[in-house]
C-alpha cells in the first residue's frame, strides 16, 4: 500500500476534527475527497503533510512504508509528500528561484542523487513555467507575494512540477480560479500523472474533476468518510449536494 | 565615586575645562546628576540599563602614541584611522579635518533637541576627552571609511565630532566600531547640511560583549538637503543608538534607518527623533530587530511636526522578530503634530518567526533551520538590497551569515 491511514482520529485546541478515518490509496491512483465546509479535509491534508497543531489521538498512517509520524515535516516532503495550499502563504524577500532550487536539492540529497546546479535548474523551471503559462518574470518574484489568487495556484502547481512529488495533496487547488486557469491547471495535473505517483484531490465541486478523472470518489462528513465509490458520486453531489451524507 | 568628584580629579585630563563657559555649563550639568532621581519610568534614556555602572565608572583615558592615519586612495576618498576618539588634522582642498574646538562645544550645548536629561549626552559633555570635525567643502562628491579603535582594556573615551557638509557637496561615510577590549565609548556626531548637499552615513556596530557603545546623532538640513543614516548593530556588547534629526529649512530630508541582531543576554536601545521646523520636507525612520535568547530592546521613534511644517510627510515604522520566548522588544512610536497639511504614518508589529511561512518552507523539504534562517535574512531583504554601496554590502552580508550560523 502506498499511503493507508487506519483510524484516524485527531483534534485541534479541544475540538475533535478527524474522527476514526480510513484512506487507502495504491501507486498511481487518483482520489478526490468532497465534503461540506469545516468536515476536516483541510485537516486531513495539514495532518499528512505534518503541520504540528493537531494533536493525534489515534490511527496510524503509512506512506511508502514508512510510519509517517516518524517523519517531521520535510523528511515528508523529501520522501515524495507535496501538499498545494488551500492558501499559498506569501514570503516577501524569499526569492521562488533560489527557494524552488533548494528545495529540490535537498529531495536529491535524501534520495541520495546528485544536486542539480544552477544553469540546469534554471532550464527546468523556464521550461515547467512555459507549460504552465507563468511569466518568467514572476519567477524573479518573493514567493507568492503580491500574486493574483490564480497566479498563487498556478505557481503551487509549478512547484509541484519541479518537485515531482509521489503523493501530491491538492487541497482546494480549485477555488478562486477562473475557468481559463483551471484548465491551464489541470492540465499541469495530467501532465504530471504516471503510474508511479498518486494524487489525493480535495474539492466542494464536482467541476474541478471534469478536468482531472478521478479513480475514486470519496465523501467526507463529520471528520470521516461515509461513503466511498467511482465518478458518479461527485455527480450525485452536484445534484443533491451533502445533505443526504449528513 | 561621584560625578562631581570624578570630574574635580580626572578634569586636567578634559577638553576645554579651562574655558569658564564651559565649565559653568559643566557644574549645571553635574547638578542635574546630583538632583536627578534616576526616573526610569519618565527617562527613555535610562529604559533597560543599569545606569549606576555608567555613573560610577572609573575614568582612564590614553593618548594615542601613533598619529592616526589618513589615507588618501584614491581622488576622493579617504581612509581614517581614529584612535580612542582621535584623529590628526589634515587639509586639502576637498576636506579638512581638525579638532574640535571650544566653539563646537558652545554651539552644540545651546541646543534644544535632545533632552536635558538624557544622562549619556551629559555625561560626554562633562568627560569630553576626544573628537575631531570633518568639514566637506563647496560641491565635492567625497567618501569617507572611519574605522574607530578604542587601543587598551577599561578606557572611557567620551568623544563629540562634528561633520559638515558645505553647500553642494555629497559624502558617503562609513563608520565601523569593531572594538574587543573591556571599554566603553560615549560618542556624540554633531552633523550639520549646508544647502542642496548629501550625506549617506553607515554605521556598522560590531563590538565584543565587554565594550559599551553609546552614540547619539543630531543632524540638522537645511534646503534641499538629505541626510540618511543606515545603522547596523551586531554587537555582542550594549549600544544604545540615539539619532535626531532637524529639517531647519523647505525640501530636506531625514532618513534614519536601523538593524540590530541581539543574542544573549545583551540589551540595545534606540531612538530617533525627527523634528520638521520647514515646509516640504520629509522623514522616514525605520527600525528593525532580531532577538534571540534573553536579548532585550527597545526603540523609541517620534515624529514631530510644528505648526509651519506644511506638507510634512513622515513615516515611522518598528518591526521586531523574536526567535526566543524569552527575548523581548519594546516599541513606542509617537507623532506630534502641530500642522494641518500633513502625511504622517507610524506602525510597530513585532512577534515570533511565522508559523505558517515555516510550515510552508518545510513542507517544500527546507529543513526548520534552514526555513527560519531564510526568513530571518528575508525579513530585512529589503534593507539589505537597498545598499549601494558594495563594500558594505559584502560587510553586512559576511556579518549576517555570522549571527544567523548561531541561531539554532
Amino acid at each position: 500500500m502506498f499511503l493507508e491511514i487506519k483510524n484516524l482520529s485527531v483534534k485541534i485546541e479541544n475540538k475533535n476534527i478527524l474522527k476514526s478515518l480510513n484512506l487507502n490509496i495504491n501507486k498511481g491512483e487518483v482520489h478526490a475527497i468532497m465534503g461540506p465546509n469545516g468536515c476536516g479535509k483541510s485537516t486531513l491534508a495539514n495532518v499528512l503533510a505534518g503541520k504540528e497543531d493537531y494533536e493525534i489521538l489515534n490511527g496510524k498512517i503509512n506512506f511508502k512504508d514508512n510510519d509517517l509520524f516518524d517523519l517531521n515535516i520535510e523528511e515528508r516532503a523529501q520522501e515524495g509528500m507535496f501538499l498545494a495550499f488551500q492558501y499559498p502563504v506569501e514570503i516577501p524577500g524569499v526569492n521562488i528561484t533560489p527557494f524552488l532550487h533548494s528545495a529540490i536539492n535537498s529531495k536529491r540529497k535524501r534520495m541520495n542523487e546528485e544536486e542539480i546546479d544552477n544553469l540546469s535548474f534554471a532550464k527546468l523551471l523556464k521550461s515547467k513555467a512555459s507549460d504552465l503559462g507563468i511569466n518568467i518574470d514572476m519567477l524573479k518574484r518573493s514567493v507568492n507575494t503580491g500574486f493574483s489568487g490564480g497566479e498563487k495556484k498556478r505557481y503551487e502547481i509549478l512547484q509541484m512540477s519541479i518537485l515531482n512529488p509521489d503523493l501530491a495533496i491538492l487541497d482546494e487547488t480549485d477555488s478562486g480560479l477562473d475557468i481559463d486557469a483551471l484548465k491551464i491547471v489541470t492540465d499541469g495535473v495530467n501532465k504530471l500523472k504516471t503510474k508511479d505517483n498518486s494524487f489525493l484531490i480535495i474539492t466542494h465541486y464536482q467541476k474541478l474533476l471534469d478536468y482531472i478523472k478521478p479513480d475514486y470518489v470519496h465523501v467526507m462528513v463529520n471528520g470521516s468518510i461515509v461513503k466511498s465509490g467511482g465518478s458518479e458520486i461527485a455527480a450525485e453531489i452536484e445534484k443533491d449536494g451533502f445533505q443526504k451524507f449528513q | 565615586m561621584n560625578i562631581q568628584d570624578n570630574y574635580q580629579k580626572n578634569r586636567k585630563n578634559i577638553f576645554f575645562s579651562e574655558n569658564k563657559d564651559i565649565a559653568t555649563h559643566r557644574e549645571k550639568l553635574i547638578n542635574i546628576f546630583e538632583n536627578d532621581r534616576f526616573d526610569k519610568k519618565n527617562n527613555e534614556s535610562l529604559k533597560n540599563i543599569n545606569l549606576k555602572n555608567f555613573i560610577d565608572f572609573k575614568y582612564k583615558y590614553l593618548i594615542p602614541e601613533e598619529t592616526s592615519v589618513i589615507n588618501n586612495n584614491h581622488e576622493n576618498s579617504y581612509s581614517i584611522v581614529s584612535v580612542n576618539g582621535q584623529c590628526s588634522t589634515f587639509k586639502d582642498d576637498k576636506i579638512e579635518i581638525t579638532k574640535i574646538i571650544d566653539e563646537d562645544y558652545n554651539d552644540f550645548s545651546k541646543n534644544n533637541t535632545i533632552e536635558k536629561n538624557d544622562h549619556f549626552v551629559n555625561l560626554n559633555s562633562l568627560f569630553l576627552n576626544s573628537g575631531f570635525k570633518i568639514v566637506i567643502k563647496r560641491n565635492y562628491n567625497i567618501k569617507i571609511k572611519i574605522s574607530n579603535i578604542v587601543t587598551d582594556d577599561d578606557l572611557t573615551i567620551f568623544q563629540k565630532n562634528n561633520i559638515i557638509c558645505q553647500e553642494g557637496s555629497s559624502l558617503s561615510l562609513i563608520e565601523e566600531y569593531e572594538n574587543k577590549n573591556n571599554s566603553t565609548s560615549n560618542i556624540l556626531n554633531v552633523i550639520k547640511l549646508e544647502k542642496n548637499s548629501q550625506l549617506n552615513h553607515f554605521l556598522i556596530q560590531d563590538n565584543s560583549s565587554n565594550h559599551n557603545l553609546i552614540i547619539t546623532s543630531h543632524s540638522s538640513c537645511k534646503k534641499d538637503s538629505t541626510y540618511t543614516q543606515k545603522v547596523y548593530n551586531f554587537s555582542e556588547g550594549y549600544v544604545r543608538n540615539f539619532h535626531y534629526s532637524e529639517l531647519i529649512e523647505t525640501n530636506s530630508e531625514a532618513d534614519l534607518q536601523g538593524i540590530f541582531f541581539l543574542k544573549d543576554n545583551n540589551t540595545s536601545n534606540n531612538k530617533t527623533f525627527v523634528k520638521h521646523l520647514a515646509e516640504d520636507c520629509k522623514s522616514n525612520q525605520v527600525y528593525k530587530g532580531i532577538l534571540n535568547d534573553r536579548a532585550k530592546a527597545t526603540y523609541f521613534s517620534n515624529t514631530h511636526v510644528d505648526q509651519v511644517a506644511q506638507k510634512t510627510e513622515g513615516y515611522q515604522l518598528s518591526k521586531g522578530i523574536l526567535l526566543s520566548d524569552n527575548a523581548s522588544y519594546f516599541s513606542k512610536p509617537e507623532l506630534k503634530i502641530y500642522a494641518d497639511d500633513v502625511k504622517c504614518s507610524h506602525g510597530s508589529t513585532i512577534g515570533p518567526i511565522d508559523e505558517n511561512a515555516i510550515f510552508y518552507l518545510r513542507s517544500r523539504g527546507m529543513s526548520k533551520i534552514a526555513a527560519t534562517k531564510i526568513l530571518i535574512s528575508s525579513f530585512i531583504n529589503e534593507e539589505l538590497s537597498s545598499i549601494d554601496n558594495e563594500q558594505m554590502s559584502e560587510i553586512i552580508q559576511k556579518k549576517l551569515v555570522r549571527y544567523l550560523s548561531k541561531v539554532k
